[in-house]
Formats: structure tokens, C-alpha cells, sequence
């Protein structure tokens, strides 16, 4: 779909009814730009192209040039989907080959977000053009997010992407498990988690009427979370992303802290301060003690055993706490 | 390693930047043009070397990357208008005292219409969804003085979109059920502060919930990160301070060994600060690390305003002092 870019348009005849347009910056010194030669060319072309509101085949060579050149630049990326949208509207491309441009340029280019919206672009397209076909786009969209993923897992851009598409095709099935595996890689992944949360909430109250069957218990997905959360624990103690996804979970579920009381002194015993293995459990710990006047004492305990030995670089804040907890009694 | 803020080479590199047009990186950055001489400029501000770009080309630069069509800015000239770049070429021209350079009221136009049904805007006509863009419009409205009456915008909607946005851990993501991020909190924290409706918006345990999450993102290097077990990185030093400054919980830092980290990035041989000790420096982490120092206190550097991220002397002038009741 992209004609491969010419060795100069000057000379080339598919584009020798066009008059270059050079850069424009008026005369202000602040933004005079000297390009090199290669890019100054190319966007001089398709500055002329788009003068004359064009959409045509070959703004897709021309884009996709400047675009391998410089990906960042969100103009380009507008004309090209405005030019494709049309193109595809007057049967004159398969928006299928988009995506695998996209692949290519996604996988080199990571931090990269003009990508991904593009992409929601060409998918809400492709989607609209063939519903019957929308089960087998997801598919391979999901497919190509794992070879993303691949590469880095805590990729913003990609996520927000999937978050689009599940919520955009209803494609709920399956995300649990593949959550599941990316934090069996690595329990650390604070965006798995945020997406096992979006996943068993999000999925659970917005997207599936009790009419579709299968709907779990409230109760027992909470249970299940929680023993989720307690393996994970065990493999690393000191992970911040499962205790917070815990605490996000009993409050969604309205469960008090202290129902996970024993298993925080596990990783917590505050009378053997030796065998302590999370500040996180210590942290939770404080919190459940706080919320009985009785057990203020150990609260107390808890705060400044974080302050002075398990998270010193946030002593003020330990300490900010106590000084809460000493202001009620 | 320099434990001192080097104010006099910071402000040879901002000053150079503009003279490096015959590199093509300099070329390949024209996409964000505009935010760059922001970024510099307040830089230059915060180092208390207000006047060292020079001001008319700068207005003319603003000016030639406004769309008179619309109302909107670009990065640079003939790139299309953006709410990124709307907002840097205002707060630009507000920190030089120079809003009327442009129409205010067009700008408030091309805002207005960019506000989708569920309260959240788009960052352009092509319709891009991110709480960032939720502080640029607000951000935007409110530099201009218009805020309270701009045509067709709801303030209530944003508002009521950057609340959805909050999550169970305390932060706020790009969008609803979106990761917790630093930037974003900064955004959506700053949309409530501009608006006016941060206070009764969190409850006091939601406010400690979020300075929870905002302070453990301190490494024991000092530096900060901006998500759970990523790399800390300078730029963090303002969106999670700002943030923390945002809701008076600033003093749950570790100060000292913050400003240690800051100071610890900074290029001693060129000036600017790198997102890390020993990488290359760049206007972006300048800007960030400078306001991460003021918002510390750091002596000799002008105060930063941790909602607007402009002088604060120049968003009393046109912001705070005129409202009635401060509301930071």
C-alpha cells in the first residue's frame, strides 16, 4: 500500500505536477529550521499536497516516508488518516494493510503514541466496514499487543489501547487468564494488576447482565481475588502493586481490613521485628490498629517500625500518621 | 557530582537551544516547538533570568503558530492546531505579560469545542481522550480569565470526568480504569484546583490515600518514579511534588536527599538536567527539575506555582488575585 519513497521527488514523474512548498516560519529567528535535505524534500511535497486538499495514493507514500523519519509528528499522522478514511470509503485500499504498517512502526518506535490513536482510528474503520468479522480483528489485535508486550510490559500507550478495545468490542473473554500469565512472569507488573482489577470489576459490573449466564457471585470472585493476592504474596512480600490491589479490593467489596489481619502478621510480626518481610503488611497492619482505640498501641508500634527501620525515606510521612494517631487519643 | 544549582550554565543552555536550528534533532523536535520555548522560558523565570529570550521574537513565534481559522495553536508553524500546544503559546504569553497579542475569545472558542458529551476534551479534532487534555482546557480557560464563561463548556463535566478517573489505589490514570500515573494525578489534581472544587471533591481519607501513593513513589536514591517499580526519573520531581504541594502533604518527602538526586542530574560541563545521572540533558527535564527545587524551597530560584507551573508571581497577577476566594 506504501509505494516505497522515491530517491527524490524533484525528479520523480508521479510527482512532477506539484510545486514544493518550503517551510514557512515567517521571519522570525526563533524558528527558522534547517532540515536535512532528505525530510525538507519530502515535507515540501506534502505541505504542496495538502495546499490542494489531496487524498490520493500517494499521500500514503509520502506520509509513510516522513513518518519513518519522524513518527512524532502528529499532523501527518491526521492527513494520513483523513486520506486513508477516503481511500477505504472509495474501495481504493484494504485498511488491513494499515495495521501492519502500524506493527512495524509500533514495535520500533515504543514510547510512541501517535500510533495507537491512529490505530483506534483504522480499527473503529475496519470494524464499521465488516462487523461480521470484528471477533477475528480482536483476536489478532490482542495477538499483536502480546508481541507489544513482549517487549515491555508496562508499555502506558498499550494498555490504554486494550483497555479501548475491550471495552469498545465487549471482548471480556479471556483477559483474566491473560493477566494471569503476565503476573505469573512478573508479580511486580503494576499495570497487570491495574488491568486484573479493571478486568474482574470493570468486566463484572459494566458489561455483563446477569441474562448472559456464568455471572460468579460477587462473594466468590472476592474470595478468589483475595487467594490470588495471597500467593502473590508469598512470592514477593515487599510488592507494592498486590498489597494496594488488596486494599482495592476490599474496599470494592466493603470488606474491612481487618479480615486479612492474620495475614499480615505473617509478613508482620510486630513482636518479632526481626522476621518482618513487608513494610506493605506493616503499613496495612497500622491502618487495621488505628481503626480500634484499643489497639492504638500497636498501630503506634507498627509506624514507628516503618519510620525507623523498614522505610526510612518516608519517615515524615510514618511519622505524620502517629502524630494523627496521638491527636485522637 | 555537583551538590550546587549551576544557574549561570542552566541559562547558556536554554539560551543555545535556539541556536542549534542546523541540527536535525532540532528539526525532528518542531512537533512540540512551542512547548519547548514554554518549557525554556519558565526556566529562565524560575532561574530569575526573566528576560534572557528575547521577548518580541518570542511573541512573533507564538503568533505564527496560532490558527486564526480556529483559534487553536500548533507546535510550529503549519502544524495542525492542539490543545497541548494551545495551552503552552497561553501560558507563554501570560508569563510575558502578553495575552493580548492574540484573541482571547477565539482561543476560548477552539477550547469550547473540543469538550465531549461526558465531560472529558479532546486533545484535537480527531478526537484523542486523555485527562491530560481535561487540565490543558481548563488550564487554558482559566489563564485567559475565562473560566466561569466560557460559551458551551462545562466545568461540572470535567470535573465529573476527572473524578472517574480516580482509582482504588488512591492515583488517577489517563482514563476511567486507566493505570495510576504521576502525570496524570497532576493533571487531574490540577483540574480540580482550577476549578475550584478540590476540597469537597476528595474526602480527607482519599487525600491521604493519594499523598500515600504520591510519597512512596521516593526511591531510596531520593529520586522519584511515577508508577509502582519503574525507574525514578527527574521529571517526577514536578509531576508528584506538584501534586504532593497540591495537597499540602509536600512535607512527606524526603527533601534532602530529592534535591541531592536533582542536583546530582544536571550536566556540569553544558547545563540542563537529564531525566538521570549521567544521561543527556534536555529543555523538558530542565524545566521539571528547576520546578521540583523551587517547589522545595531551593534557595535562589523563584517560586513555582505547583498548579499552573508558571512563575507564581505571574499566576497571582492574572489568576489568583482575582478571584475572590484563593483556592491555592
Amino acid at each position: 500500500m506504501n509505494q516505497p519513497p522515491p530517491d527524490s521527488y524533484a525528479s520523480d514523474p508521479t510527482w512532477a505536477d506539484l510545486l514544493p512548498l518550503p517551510q514557512d516560519d515567517g521571519q522570525h529567528p526563533l524558528a527558522q529550521i534547517a532540515y536535512t535535505e532528505e525530510y525538507t524534500e519530502a515535507m515540501s511535497y506534502l505541505r504542496a499536497i495538502m495546499a490542494k486538499n489531496e487524498h490520493s495514493p500517494r499521500v500514503l507514500q509520502v506520509t509513510a516516508h516522513i513518518i519513518e523519519m519522524n513518527p512524532a509528528h502528529y499532523t501527518i499522522w491526521l492527513y494520513r488518516a483523513k486520506t486513508l478514511l477516503a481511500l477505504s470509503a472509495a474501495g481504493e485500499v484494504q485498511l488491513g494493510c494499515e495495521l501492519e504498517f502500524l506493527n512495524d512502526l509500533a514495535l520500533r518506535h515504543q514510547k510512541n503514541y501517535q500510533i495507537w490513536n491512529h490505530r483506534q482510528t483504522v480499527v473503529e474503520a475496519i470494524a464499521a466496514a465488516a462487523p461480521a468479522e470484528q471477533e477475528q480483528l480482536v483476536r489478532e489485535e490482542k495477538g499483536f499487543m502480546n508481541s507489544m508486550f513482549e517487549r515491555d510490559e508496562k508499555n502506558y500507550h498499550v494498555w490504554s489501547y486494550r483497555q479501548w478495545l475491550v471495552r469498545r468490542f465487549k471482548a471480556w473473554d479471556g483477559e483474566l487468564s491473560f493477566v494471569a500469565a503476565l503476573l505469573e512472569r512478573d508479580v511486580r507488573n503494576n499495570s497487570a494488576w491495574n488491568h486484573r482489577f479493571f478486568v474482574v470489576f470493570g468486566g463484572m459490573d459494566a458489561q455483563r447482565g446477569p441474562e448472559e449466564g456464568e455471572r460468579e457471585e460477587e462473594g466468590e470472585v472476592v474470595e478468589r481475588e483475595v487467594r490470588f493476592i495471597e500467593d502473590a504474596v508469598f512470592i514477593a512480600p515487599q510488592n507494592a502493586s498486590s498489597w494496594n490491589y488488596l486494599r482495592g479490593v476490599l474496599k470494592k467489596a466493603h470488606r474491612p481490613l481487618s479480615s486479612v489481619e492474620s495475614m499480615c502478621l505473617v509478613y508482620a510480626p510486630l513482636d518479632e521485628p526481626d522476621k518482618i518481610t513487608s513494610s506493605h503488611a506493616l503499613d496495612l497492619l497500622a491502618d487495621i490498629y488505628t481503626e480500634k482505640t484499643e489497639e492504638h498501641g500497636k498501630a503506634v508500634k507498627a509506624l514507628e517500625l516503618l519510620a525507623a527501620k523498614f522505610d526510612p525515606i518516608r519517615a515524615n510521612y510514618w511519622n505524620y500518621r502517629v502524630g494523627l494517631i496521638k491527636a485522637a487519643a | 557530582m555537583s551538590s550546587t544549582l549551576l544557574t549561570s550554565k542552566h541559562v547558556t543552555y536554554i539560551q543555545s537551544l535556539d541556536i542549534k536550528r542546523d541540527r536535525l534533532d532540532y528539526h525532528l523536535t518542531s512537533h512540540l516547538r512551542l512547548s519547548g520555548i514554554y518549557w525554556g522560558l519558565t526556566s529562565l523565570h524560575l532561574l530569575n533570568h526573566p528576560t534572557a529570550l528575547p521577548r518580541s521574537e518570542t511573541i512573533a513565534f507564538v503568533k505564527s503558530c496560532y490558527h486564526p481559522s480556529s483559534g487553536g495553536l500548533g507546535a510550529s508553524p503549519g502544524h495542525d492546531p492542539h490543545l497541548l500546544y494551545t495551552l503552552s503559546g497561553i501560558q507563554i504569553l501570560a508569563t510575558i505579560d502578553a495575552l493580548d497579542e492574540i484573541d482571547g475569545g477565539k482561543v476560548v472558542e477552539y477550547v469550547s469545542k473540543l469538550q465531549n458529551p461526558d465531560g472529558s476534551f479532546s486533545g484535537d479534532e480527531w478526537g484523542e481522550v486523555d485527562s491530560r487534555f481535561v487540565y490543558c482546557a481548563l488550564s487554558t480557560l482559566s489563564l485567559l480569565g475565562r473560566l466561569g464563561d466560557a460559551p458551551g463548556v462545562s466545568v461540572e463535566g470535567a470535573v465529573g470526568f476527572v473524578l472517574r478517573c480516580l482509582n482504588a489505589d488512591g492515583g488517577f490514570g489517563m482514563a476511567p480504569a486507566a493505570e495510576s500515573h504521576a502525570g496524570q494525578i497532576f493533571t487531574c489534581v490540577g483540574t480540580l484546583k482550577i476549578a475550584g472544587v478540590f476540597e469537597k471533591s476528595l474526602s480527607e481519607d482519599q487525600v491521604n490515600l493519594l499523598g500515600d501513593w504520591l510519597c512512596e513513589r521516593q526511591l531510596p536514591n531520593g529520586g522519584l518514579n511515577g508508577r509502582p517499580e519503574k525507574l525514578e526519573d527527574v521529571c517526577y520531581s514536578w509531576w508528584v511534588l506538584s501534586s504532593m504541594a497540591m495537597i499540602g502533604r509536600l512535607h512527606w518527602i524526603d527533601r534532602e536527599k530529592l534535591v541531592e538526586f536533582i542536583l546530582s542530574c544536571q550536566d556540569e560541563e553544558n547545563g540542563g538536567i537529564a531525566d538521570r545521572k549521567g544521561d543527556v540533558a534536555d529543555v523538558f527535564h530542565t524545566v521539571f527539575g528547576l520546578a521540583g527545587l523551587s517547589l522545595l524551597g531551593y534557595e535562589g530560584l523563584s517560586e513555582v506555582d505547583p498548579v499552573y507551573c508558571m512563575p507564581r508571581e505571574v499566576t497571582n497577577r492574572i489568576v489568583w488575585n482575582r478571584r475572590k476566594t484563593p483556592t491555592s
